[in-house]
């Protein structure tokens, strides 16, 4: 037979009558049979161990002998009446996305401001929201120390115990920590603010500026007193939704002047990960 | 292409054939497909027998201070329902599937080891009898039978002589061992057959992603199951010549059984999962008309899958005390695997989306998976993290994590491609209404069943009880997993009937009823013995659509 004869279209015809396959035998049950009686002989009786060697014996002989010296086969005939249908050819063509078509891609931002304005709205955010803050001290607790010490209760758990009184007086160490902390949060949250502002599908500022402040004071609602146990006593919520609101709207004004850079989100997935998917290649004859 | 024509009609199965040439013929069989029916066939079998086990379980457990059974009725239940279902009904459905569909997928007339692939099976049933014969024999031919009771993962040193008594344990070890041979024959042969029968032009880039997993699977299982076989051996030795390997009052280690146990036993589970994987990658882009999404990094995931879950196995162990590194190391390599997986999910959600989907049953079970086993993945996670592991270690929270896993996973993907290669196999369609009241009877059922075990897994309930005194909050949540059994016991009967029922008085399917586009839908249904008159060549990943679309076929963009 030629290789031609052997191989063609999947479901194509041969001119020959027989296919060659392996013989049918039954040494391989039978040598399975005894092997499994081998071993129940642990746990019934030793004479089934014994018969079941016996078996194995014999089923490897004859087993053996389906092999060497030469494999059996059998020769099947190709029965026309159980061919399988022609393939039919669908002539309906079909759309392929070329890479990169617009319209046809994820939703995700093709332009994103650069992290330097996340980090600088990050920091007039921190601003505009620490100068509100120091406000609400001076007119409710006659003191710009009093929001300072609350919000450094997150790096110092011992500030829970402090009284209204010591609130309100400055102390260097307090002081020092919560500046640290306000602004490693400040610029972080403003380079979030920085990655998530392209996202929103539409009214950036809106989201930036009063929505997410508002999801971030009912998410920190109920965590407060495990997060900041000395604020959870004291803090006043209306203040606090004002200052976060001040950081939303200063932070996201800064951040969306900037001048916005293009990502590798223009290109697919599949060709920024070096993927083999239809379409990456040109057209070309098979081999 | 030659001139002979395909009939319209073909000729019944001639049943002019005595039963005993029949018989012959499945038993001295070398046959691939004919191999794959008997494993697909007796994995359903055990499959029923373990899921009426479940039921029992689930009545007994349906209300406070339940009698339906014994204690110790129920310990053996538990014990071999989950033996059943891990040993007896998912690794011969890995079997299966892999030897009806690997050599028709790749263009081949049979496994590289036909003789070979007759043994696994034979072994793997003989294994199975074995260790059924042990309600009969459990001790000893002479005495009462009495089935294994010391759990599915037969935790050290209740397997010792000193608390197990009788011959029990020892057919648990010896039906395992036995059975487990016909596995490790199995993924020989599905390895050798893939990288050594592929028809021409068929590249590993262009070799379907269910040979693809299957390959894999099979390495997983080569390299998980010795491990196991080893410890069996080592516990016979314990029982039978006094040795000490696990006998904590000699100088033994129990925590030595669980980490070769599990070294074996969390591969498993992604080598059972694996099966599922492999059917939604071919199930999902037919019936959403789309090639799969992100191929290669489909291939990639399974790859990586099978790597991390040979280091996550003492995730199974945060209880017994190991150290804190090594609770961290297999914290964290336990919640890398999600990674991989998560790809998984992420592309076959992204090969139905915008795509034209047939929402018939199959997809309908693909669908189905996707849900459940996010789920089971979500409460994996929760798993990973020791301190939580440490709250809810042994309860029904892990039952319903598993469950979630293995049944809203592995069965449905199963599910999903009985009824997808059912018409090939057979050659006659089932039922299509009827497997759609099968789907909601068994989403309903399903969920029903193991969703409320979660909330009792948290409320405390720990696993393997044989019954709860009244009060603990725990009654509702135990009627409804128990009434969600129920259902499920009708789902599975509508599957059963409509399988046989389809089988004989089915309308005719066609060679290719779903517009499929790899290799098995271009021969008949049901296939010749031959598989293909010409071997075929192929020169896409996709050779049917080629075929159906020779002015756009996909080797233009391969």
């Amino acid at each position: 037979m030629s290789v031609e004869e052997h191989h063609g279209e999947p479901g194509e015809r041969t001119q020959e009558t027989h296919v060659q396959l392996p013989a049918p035998t039954f040494w391989p049950m039978i040598f399975a049979f005894g092997v499994t009686l081998l071993l129940a002989g642990l746990v019934t009786f030793w004479a089934v161990s014994l018969i079941g060697f016996i078996i194995v014996l014999r089923a490897v002989w004859g087993w053996w002998h389906t092999v060497i010296p030469h494999e059996e086969h059998e020769y099947v005939a190709i029965e026309p009446e159980h061919r399988p249908a022609p393939i039919l050819v669908e002539y309906r063509s079909v759309v392929r996305l070329t890479v990169g078509e617009e319209g046809h891609r994820a939703h995700l931002p093709v332009e994103v401001h650069p992290y330097t304005a996340g980090a600088v709205g990050g920091l007039v955010g921190g601003a505009a929201m620490a100068i509100l803050a120091c406000l609400y001290g001076l007119v409710r607790e006659h003191s710009i120390w009093y929001p300072i010490n609350l919000l450094a209760g997150v790096i110092l758990p011992g500030m829970g115990n402090a009284t209204a009184e010591q609130l309100r007086q400055f102390n260097a160490g307090v002081f020092g920590a919560a500046l640290i902390g306000h602004i490693c949060i400040s610029i972080l949250v403003g380079i979030v603010y920085a990655a998530i502002m392209p996202m929103f599908p539409k009214y950036a500022a809106l989201w930036a500026g009063i929505l997410v402040p508002l999801f971030w004071t009912g998410l920190t609602y109920p965590l407060i007193g495990i997060l900041n146990p000395a604020m959870g006593e004291h803090i006043s919520w209306p203040w606090f939704v004002v200052c976060q609101l001040a950081f939303g709207l200063c932070g996201g004004y800064v951040i969306a002047r900037s001048t916005n850079i293009r990502t590798f989100q223009s290109k697919a997935f599949v060709e920024r990960a070096g993927l083999e998917f239809p379409g990456s290649h040109p057209e070309k004859e098979p081999q | 292409m030659a001139s002979i024509d395909y009939p319209l009609e073909r000729p019944a199965v001639s049943l002019e054939k005595g039963f005993a040439q029949h018989l012959y013929e499945w038993v001295a069989t070398v046959d691939h497909k004919k191999l794959g029916l008997m494993y697909v066939v007796s994995a359903l079998l055990f499959f029923v027998i373990a899921g009426l086990m479940a039921f029992v379980i689930r009545l007994q457990l349906m209300f406070p201070n339940g009698h339906v059974v014994g204690p110790d009725t129920f310990n053996r239940l538990f014990t071999m329902h989950g033996t059943t279902m891990v040993f007896l009904v998912g690794m011969p459905l890995v079997a299966g599937f892999a030897n009806y569909l690997v050599p028709l997928m790749i263009g081949a007339r049979d496994m590289a080891f036909p003789r070979l692939n007759a043994f696994g099976f034979w072994i793997f049933l003989f294994g199975g009898f074995l260790l059924y014969y042990s309600y009969i024999g459990g001790s000893g031919l002479y005495g009462a039978g009495s089935a294994p009771d010391v759990g599915w993962f037969a935790n050290a040193p209740l397997t010792e002589k000193a608390f197990s008594r009788g011959h029990s344990t020892d057919y648990w070890a010896l039906g395992i061992l036995v059975s487990g041979v016909g596995s490790i024959a199995s993924a020989i042969n599905v390895i050798a057959t893939a990288f050594s029968l592929r028809c021409p032009g068929m590249t590993l880039s262009r070799m379907p992603l269910f040979v693809w997993v299957m390959v894999v699977d099979s390495w997983l299982i080569l390299v998980a199951l010795p491990p196991l076989t080893a410890a069996q051996i080592m516990l016979m030795l314990d029982r039978y010549l006094g040795a000490n390997f696990f006998n904590t009052q000699q100088g033994g280690s129990a925590v030595l059984w669980q980490h070769f146990f599990w070294i074996f036993g969390h591969p498993e589970v992604y080598i059972l999962i694996f099966p599922a994987f492999a059917i939604l990658s071919e199930v999902i882009p037919v019936f959403s008309r789309k090639p799969l999404f992100g191929r290669a990094a489909m291939v990639g995931a399974v790859v990586a899958i099978g790597f991390i879950s040979l280091g996550v196995w003492a995730h199974h162990m945060f209880a017994v005390g190991m150290s804190s590194w090594s609770n961290t190391f297999f914290a964290g390599s336990s919640m890398l695997v999600g990674i991989p997986t998560g790809l998984k999910i992420f592309n076959w959600t992204a090969t139905m989306y915008g795509g034209k989907l047939r929402l018939q049953t199959p997809l309908l079970y693909c669908c189905a998976f996707l849900f459940q086993f996010l789920v089971a993945g979500l409460t994996g996670i929760m798993l990973a993290v020791a301190p939580f592991d440490w709250q809810l270690h042994d309860s029904y929270f892990l039952i319903a994590h598993f469950h979630y896993t293995l049944m809203g996973g592995l069965v449905m993907g199963i599910f999903a491609g009985i009824y997808y290669w059912f018409p090939k196999a057979i050659g006659k369609m089932y039922n299509e209404k009827l497997g759609k009241w099968q789907f909601w009877l068994m989403i309903i059922g399903f969920n029903l069943t193991f969703l409320p075990q979660h909330i009792a897994g948290m409320l405390g309930m720990p696993r393997r009880i044989y019954t709860y005194a009244p009060g603990r909050g725990w009654e509702l949540w135990n009627l409804l997993s128990s009434l969600g059994a129920m259902v499920q016991f009708v789902a599975v009967a509508c599957l059963v009937w409509n399988l046989v029922h389809s089988a004989l008085r089915g309308e005719p399917a066609g060679d290719d009823p779903w517009d499929g586009w790899t290799l098995e839908w271009a021969t008949t249904s049901p296939p010749p013995e031959y598989n293909f008159e010409k071997l075929p060549v192929v020169r896409s990943s996709r050779p049917l659509w080629d075929m159906k679309h020779p002015h756009d076929p996909d080797w233009k963009y391969e």
